[in-house]
């Protein structure tokens, strides 16, 4: 049975005549959806090794060898996936139509498959609905990252030929905008910053996987180059080149192929895009990201992040941006991110431990990134992160952003995952 | 030893394209050459003022019609200061602004400039978000969004 019409119906959410200028944001799904539809599942992750270049790989084989690797881990067969959603920004790949590498890859060869120019969480909310609907039981979701072209230059062809793009501002411009603005307003500090830096690059040393896997100090990511106030070089994320692949499956097909071990439900999900105009954002908060987070947590039942979270991955495009994630999350309360990541909490060992990855602050897959906090969230769920596997998992967080202009008509994803 | 070969090729992308600006940035542009002023729209159901000018609010998606002059002089709402190189960016450093000009209920992006930015410390402490800045404009202007070279801070 479809999802209603009705629940994707946009949310007002302000009143045009309000003076507080609000972003309008919409929502696809609210908690309606969720007694409408199928369970869906994560059951097979695959990842490639991330790293700076890889110049024995041609484009796709990268996103084959991840999508190979999830397939095995299920023990599932390419004529087993029912349908195939695929992402990535083109230019930044240098192929105009990605797909036409990236979906055989993906085991797209005559099959139902489709690609979203956004970040591959957004392939992953896409697959959740088809298998949702009733429509397909299995799917199978990739995305990756590719660094051989200049991403700042290609960033700023995202903005209008006019009016932005002349004056050379590019995604991190915006986000150092953005993370300025939140220093200002709420005396957020550099140290604080830095602390999230040697925190995600000390968890990326026990991930196998990770790009950048060594340690940084507090005084190295201080003393790092100013790249764009206040970011400097080390609270910035690399640029790397890898893929990962997640298999979906309906709780129908996940009786018949007994994966018990390899299971985590999608009880949350929900997704929000910020204004397309930065002119008038509120920039010290991230609410496309509140309203993700509160869609995502009315369908699972969340109430107390902190207390009923067990561990996050959170898009850290920037250091200052985990912590803005913090309070968008609930994690923290308005202004209260630095005081948050000061008080351990999301340490390993902390309350609530948020990129035992490592984080994008270790790998960036540019639109894959996203996508690839949902399959760490996955595996710690599974109780499969082996180094970096936080004790007693039962609810995970991953966060994803989609945002090719930086701060500006981001579109951010939230997903909860959980064991049975 | 075991060598192996690998080849890697090398691209540009140099793809020619017009850009019609529609008559909402035409007049927009042809008033910074002309007027020395900028204008932006009013919309009709939340009376924000829009500046740049756009054919509808993105908000109340309503046709905007009403054209209104807004002050070269402003407050800078939000900033950053580039200090790293990239492919096809500006030279750092260089400093940029959201500036909402007094009339505007929106922020217009622009450089900010007349502030020495050469050490980031120093830079920080001469600009500042909620400063007065005001337009410098270039002596020869071409219907261009950098007719405008870049905002200043109000010489008190
Ligand atoms: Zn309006």
């Amino acid at each position: 049975m479809a999802i209603s019409r009705q629940a994707f119906a946009q949310k007002e959410e302000e009143c045009p005549e309000s003076k507080k200028l609000r972003c309008p944001i919409f929502t696809p799904c609210d908690g309606e959806a969720k007694a409408m539809s199928k369970r869906v599942a994560i059951v097979g992750i695959g990842q490639t090794k991330h790293e700076g270049s890889k110049p024995r790989q041609i484009y796709d084989e990268v996103v084959f060898e991840a999508t190979k690797r999830a397939l095995e881990d299920v023990g599932l067969d390419r004529g087993d996936i029912d349908t195939v959603v695929v992402s990535g920004w083109d230019v930044n790949d240098g192929r105009t139509i990605s797909d036409m590498y990236v979906a055989p890859a993906s085991g797209g060869y005559f099959k139902d498959s489709s690609k979203t120019a956004e970040e591959g969480i957004f392939a992953l909310a896409y697959a959740y609905l088809r298998i949702a609907s009733g429509l397909f039981d299995t799917a199978l979701v990739t995305g990756h990252g590719h660094a051989e072209s200049p991403f700042e230059l290609i960033s700023n062809k995202v903005f209008d030929p006019f009016f932005v793009r002349p004056l050379g501002i590019s995604s991190i411009t915006t986000l150092a905008l953005q993370a300025n603005a939140y220093v200002n307003k709420y005396g957020i500090t550099e140290e604080q910053a830095a602390r999230v830096v040697v925190k995600n690059r000390g968890n990326g040393v026990n991930n196998p996987y990770a790009h950048l896997r060594r340690e940084v100090s507090q005084r190295g990511a201080l003393n790092s180059k100013v790249v764009s106030l206040p970011l400097r070089a080390l609270d910035c994320p690399p640029q790397s080149v890898g893929a990962v692949a997640l298999v979906l499956a309906s709780e129908d097909v996940i009786k018949k192929i007994a994966v018990s071990k390899n299971i985590a439900w999608v009880t949350g999900i929900g997704w929000a895009t910020h204004t397309y105009h930065m002119d008038a954002a509120d920039l010290t908060h991230v609410s496309a990201l509140e309203k993700a987070a509160e869609v995502a947590y009315k369908m699972a039942g969340v109430r107390d992040p902190i207390k009923e979270i067990d561990v996050a991955e959170v898009h850290d495009i920037t250091s200052y941006h985990e912590l803005m994630a913090y309070e968008a999350l609930g994690i923290a309360k308005p202004g209260q991110g630095g005081k948050v990541i000061d008080s351990g909490a999301t340490d390993i060992g902390g309350e609530l431990p948020v990129n035992p990855s490592g984080g994008v602050l270790c790998t960036n897959l540019h639109s894959g990134s996203g996508l690839l906090r949902a399959a760490e969230a996955a595996l710690q769920v599974m109780g499969r992160a082996e180094k970096r596997q936080v004790p007693g998992v039962k609810r995970a967080l991953a966060h994803g952003i989609s945002a090719p202009a930086g701060a500006i008509a981001a579109s951010h994803a939230v997903i909860v995952l959980e064991k049975e | 030893m075991n060598t192996e070969e690998l080849i890697e090729v090398q691209e540009r992308w140099n793809i020619p394209y017009r850009h019609s600006a529609g008559r909402f940035a035409s007049r927009f542009l042809i008033a910074l050459r002309d007027e020395k002023k900028v204008y932006g729209v009013r919309c009709p159901r939340c009376k924000r003022v829009l500046v740049p000018p756009r054919p509808f609010c993105e908000r109340c998606f309503v046709q905007c019609t009403e054209w209104v002059g807004v002050s070269d002089k402003g407050t800078l709402e939000g900033f950053t200061i580039s200090y790293q190189a990239y492919v096809g960016l500006p030279t750092p450093p260089y400093a940029s602004g959201l500036i909402k000009l007094d009339g505007a209920d929106t922020a217009l992006m622009h450089f900010v400039g007349g502030v020495d930015l050469s050490d980031p410390q120093k830079a920080k402490k001469a600009v500042k978000i909620g400063m007065r800045v005001e337009a410098v404009w270039k002596e020869e202007r071409l219907g261009h969004i950098l007719d405008i070279e870049h905002f200043r801070p109000v010489q008190k």
